[in-house]
């Protein structure tokens, strides 16, 4: 099955980005494909580059990015929600004069659209967070 | 063609989740997809007109429910026991909505091929 996936909760404060993760490797270790993950709302801090947790905590950063890496899967950024908060892709940082490195490796910043192309095409869409 | 239900149970303003969550709806609209509004809870808040929100330095996004006729977004429907709990009535409200009761709000969203809240 194709699934879809939207995260719309900042990391850490809520469950949401944990139970999409365990969600995924699940629906991956069954043989599903995750068709695109979407970051969308506050859901965008998942994507940020300097987060550093404690050495003994799980980093949520980090493990998006690993699965990105080693499995393919498309992580996307809403951009007007990461505009919003402080999140610029490096070529418009560069134009406005922000901060150039603020995305996470692995995530890529793009429009609604994306969002919209994944509920459409996948068998399956499935939101975490309020 | 899928059918989405976009449920809205936040008030306009106050945060900017309900306008990000709007987006999403004309977004698909705009993807020819069959978009149906819900207006539950206090998200009925969010259709009254008369909203002085630039009172707390937020810009006023009525004018976004309005342009839901352009995006061809027609289902706009409110739960019916939401209006009546909060002592609203249809005619306090910036655009035209239909009332549906709880029971038949049910069974659309049953018949729905995703439902999206926030």
């Amino acid at each position: 099955m194709k699934i879809s996936i939207q995260i719309n909760a900042s990391p850490y404060q809520y469950q949401a980005a944990d139970s999409a993760w365990h969600f995924i490797q699940a629906a991956i270790a069954s043989g599903h494909q995750i068709y695109r993950v979407f970051f969308y709302h506050d859901g965008v801090y998942n994507a940020v580059h300097d987060s550093r947790p404690p050495g003994d905590e799980r980093d949520i950063v980090k493990r998006w990015s690993s699965l990105h890496e080693e499995q393919g899967v498309d992580l996307v950024v809403c951009v007007s929600s990461a505009q919003r908060r402080g999140l610029l892709e490096t070529s418009v940082a560069r134009k406005v004069g922000g901060y150039e490195n603020a995305l996470a490796n692995g995530f890529r910043i793009a429009g609604l659209g994306l969002l919209m192309e994944a509920v459409i095409d996948a068998d399956r869409h499935i939101c975490f967070g309020a | 063609m899928k059918t989405l239900v976009f449920i809205i149970d936040k008030p306009l303003h106050g945060n900017i989740q309900t306008q990000e969550f709007i987006d999403m709806a004309l977004m698909a609209a705009a993807f020819d997809q069959r978009v149906i509004l819900l207006f539950e809870d206090d998200g009925v808040y969010a259709l009254l007109g008369k909203q002085s929100p630039d009172a707390i330095g937020l810009k006023n996004s009525s004018p976004l429910l309005k342009a839901l006729s352009i995006y061809e977004i027609n289902d706009v429907w409110v739960e019916q026991e939401s209006i009546i709990e909060r002592g609203l009535n249809s005619e306090q409200f910036v655009i035209d909505v239909k009332r549906c009761p709880r029971v038949e709000l049910k069974r659309e969203m049953e018949a729905a091929d995703e439902l999206f809240s926030f």
